[in-house]
């Protein structure tokens, strides 16, 4: 389990660089959704393996707020300000 | 014994998607395929880690939770990539800036 723990953790440094520069702004909201789903693959990886049940509440509340988070942002960019 | 050796294949699998969606990330060319590569690869990675962890160790008493997060993230993840790929191009197709 370590070195899936290792793999994915890796995975999300190496996502973070798209969401520094990525050239258009949805390119940020991807990373942005990659790096929650990879944020929350190791909550639950940590949480089974260490044996700390807290952090799968966590995970499941992390999850929708993350959900949330990008459609809100792509919906303002679609449509601007005024009809959001 | 068999069913952690099942669950560690599962997982590795997963890492394999995983690692594979990040490189589909990090090198492509386009929104839409970088898009692709996200919402395939990451559905496929998530599904199959976490099926192997409710896999491991037997049955628990924590095992419901991360079936109601699979199942929260497999209805969640698939609009949230369609809301993206939505987004980008009915604003690319009004003549709009780039806002970036």
């Amino acid at each position: 389990m370590l070195a899936i723990e290792i793999a994915v953790a890796a995975s999300l440094v190496v996502v973070l660089w798209r969401l520094y520069r990525g050239p258009t702004s949805w390119d940020r909201l991807l990373a942005y959704n990659a790096v929650s789903n990879r944020g929350i693959l190791l909550l639950v990886l940590v949480g089974i393996s260490e044996g700390r049940t807290v952090l799968l509440d966590v995970a499941l509340v992390y999850g929708m707020l993350s959900f949330l988070g990008v459609v809100i942002v792509s919906q303002f960019l679609e449509r601007g300000v005024r009809r959001l | 014994m068999i069913i952690n050796g099942v669950s560690y294949a599962l997982a590795a699998v997963g890492a394999v998607f995983v690692v594979i969606g990040t490189i589909g990330i990090l090198r492509f060319r386009d929104v839409y395929s970088r898009l692709q590569a996200s919402g395939v690869s990451d559905n496929a990675g998530l599904g199959l880690i976490l099926i192997a962890l409710v896999v491991f160790a037997g049955w628990q008493s924590t095992d419901w939770r991360v079936l109601l997060l699979l199942l929260l993230l497999l209805i969640t993840n698939p609009i949230a990539t369609h809301s993206i790929a939505k987004s980008a191009f009915t604003s690319r197709h009004a003549g709009m800036e780039d806002p970036s």
